[in-house]
């Protein structure tokens, strides 16, 4: 804790010092969180998260993103590296990053997830922590964009040190999750490194609508092991549109993403039975999001209103002892202060399908209400 | 396994289909041609809502459109007239 002041300090100085304008450029940004959750009878604060953000613009071709996590959970301050990337401005079409970097695998982790920037106070099913798919990881990426005429597109591909499979032998990460996979580990199991990339395409002059086809492949197991082959392929399909409707007064967004997890078939051990087992390791979660702002309404309060609908599904591998299929329903209505700052007003509900192995139907449950504010600064 | 992929096909039609009646409006341009003020509209507010152009300050758009430009895959032309636009506006 006492390592992040310093750091601030120290940055605070550096700002107040930039008088004359040179070509260096600094800026400290960041976001914070907190709310109050109601679910069942028990209702608590949570969230304090706070995450700053540092940039540094080195030149006209050097940029510098940094943003550090301080949680609040459980009694206890957590600091993570959300990332830490250097980006060089090849020419017009291209930049190369190095470090750590918001993979963009579909568009929520990497353009969506900050909490000013997400419409509801949750992340939709399988788009958290254990979600399917990932969020950042190490390694070097090529990304651009391009203009075509009145359309357009955008590209990335990227090397990383890529998911690692819970093969269920290390008895410290959960081995009844084997067949599961780990992301952003910080170091490989294996020298095969993965390859992904995306492409996105924004078909209309206004660029209000954007489609983005992503993918991942590369090696999981860990060396020497048994699982030494064991492969992986990820997939993501995502979806945004974003327009001013004059007939609603207002800007209506549509966001969704798609997200397909495939490991090669392995066998695992099972410790309950002392058993052998594989199944066919296919997980999946989508989530299709609306929200309409009244822009243009009379009032101020009226425009600074906005309604927000979200579903989403998740499926793990039947066969796994970690097999489940979840849907969610989430409601919101938000008040913007500011263009980053917002009061989250929302209802959820799940049916988590929890009983569904006892040969019972899944119960709606985990139902919840959350009131979070968000501030950008 | 099969319903939820009929599903998804269903959600991913209507969806596509739906943005495309509201989008039919409004009349095409290229790119190249666009002021810095009505990129800024159009791009600025894919993803979070636009900030004003006395959100900052001159030197602070060039970070943040250095960043944006790299985060948001935005071309080299949007994103120079874009910060011309704020920096003016400001
Ligand atoms: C593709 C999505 C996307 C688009 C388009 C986009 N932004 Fe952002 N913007 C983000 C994300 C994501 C963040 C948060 C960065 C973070 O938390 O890591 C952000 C943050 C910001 C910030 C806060 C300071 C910073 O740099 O982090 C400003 C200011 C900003 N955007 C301005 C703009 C402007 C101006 C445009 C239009 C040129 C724009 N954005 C277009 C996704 C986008």
């Amino acid at each position: 804790m006492r390592k992040v002041l310093l750091i601030l300090v120290l940055c605070t100085a550096m700002l107040s010092a930039q008088e004359k304008p040179g070509e260096s450029r600094f800026l400290l940004r960041g976001y914070a969180h907190s709310g109050v959750e109601v679910r069942g009878d028990e209702t608590t604060f949570v969230g304090g998260s706070f995450n700053p953000i540092f940039l540094w613009r080195q030149s006209d071709k050097l940029l510098f993103e940094a943003e550090l996590e301080v949680e609040y959970e459980n009694g206890e301050t957590l600091i993570g590296l959300e990332y830490a990337n250097m980006s060089y401005i090849i020419n017009d079409y291209a930049t190369l990053r190095l470090g750590k970097f918001l993979l963009p695998f579909g568009t929520f982790a990497a353009k969506l997830h900050p909490a000013w920037i997400n419409r509801l106070s949750s992340k939709p099913l399988g788009f958290g922590h254990d979600g399917v798919g990932p969020a950042r990881d190490l390694g070097v990426e090529l990304r651009g964009g391009i203009p075509l005429g009145e359309a357009k597109m955008t590209y990335s591909v990227y090397m990383i040190n890529g998911p690692a499979l819970n093969d269920g032998t290390n008895p410290n990460v959960e081995p009844e999750e084997a067949g599961m996979l780990l992301y952003d580990l910080g170091e490989d199991n294996n020298n095969n490194k993965a390859i992904g990339g995306r492409v996105s395409f924004l078909p209309l002059s206004n660029s209000s609508m954007e489609i983005g086809f992503s993918g991942l492949y590369g090696k999981v197991g860990s060396v020497e092991s048994k699982y030494e082959d064991v492969a992986a392929l990820l997939y993501a399909v995502d979806f945004s549109y974003v327009s001013k409707v004059s007939f609603l007064s207002g800007v209506v967004d549509i966001k969704a993403q798609l997200n397909g997890v495939r490991v090669d078939d392995a066998s695992y051990f099972n410790v309950e039975d002392s058993s052998n087992y594989s199944f066919s390791n296919q997980s999946s979660a989508y989530y299709v999001q609306m929200s309409y702002r009244p822009v243009n309404m009379s009032t101020d309060f009226l425009n600074s209103l906005e309604f927000v609908g979200r579903y989403s599904e998740l499926s793990f591998p039947e066969g796994a002892l970690w097999t489940s299929d979840q849907t969610q329903y989430a409601f919101g209505l938000n008040y913007w202060v500011d263009w980053r700052t917002v009061v989250k007003l929302s209802y959820q509900f799940a049916d988590t399908g929890a009983h569904e192995s006892e040969g019972e139907e899944g119960e709606a449950s985990n139902d919840a209400i959350f009131l979070h504010w968000a501030f950008g600064f | 396994m099969k319903v939820k992929h009929v599903k998804l096909f269903l959600v991913s039609v209507s969806l596509f289909f739906g943005a495309l009646f509201l989008a039919s409006c409004t009349p095409s341009q290229a790119q190249a041609s666009k002021p810095g003020a009505l990129l800024w509209g159009e791009n600025c507010v894919r993803c979070h809502n636009a900030p004003s152009p006395s959100a900052f300050s001159d030197s602070q758009w060039e970070v943040v459109g250095k960043h944006m430009r790299i985060r948001a895959s935005l071309t080299a032309d949007e994103v120079d007239k874009i910060v011309e636009f704020l920096k003016m506006a400001n």
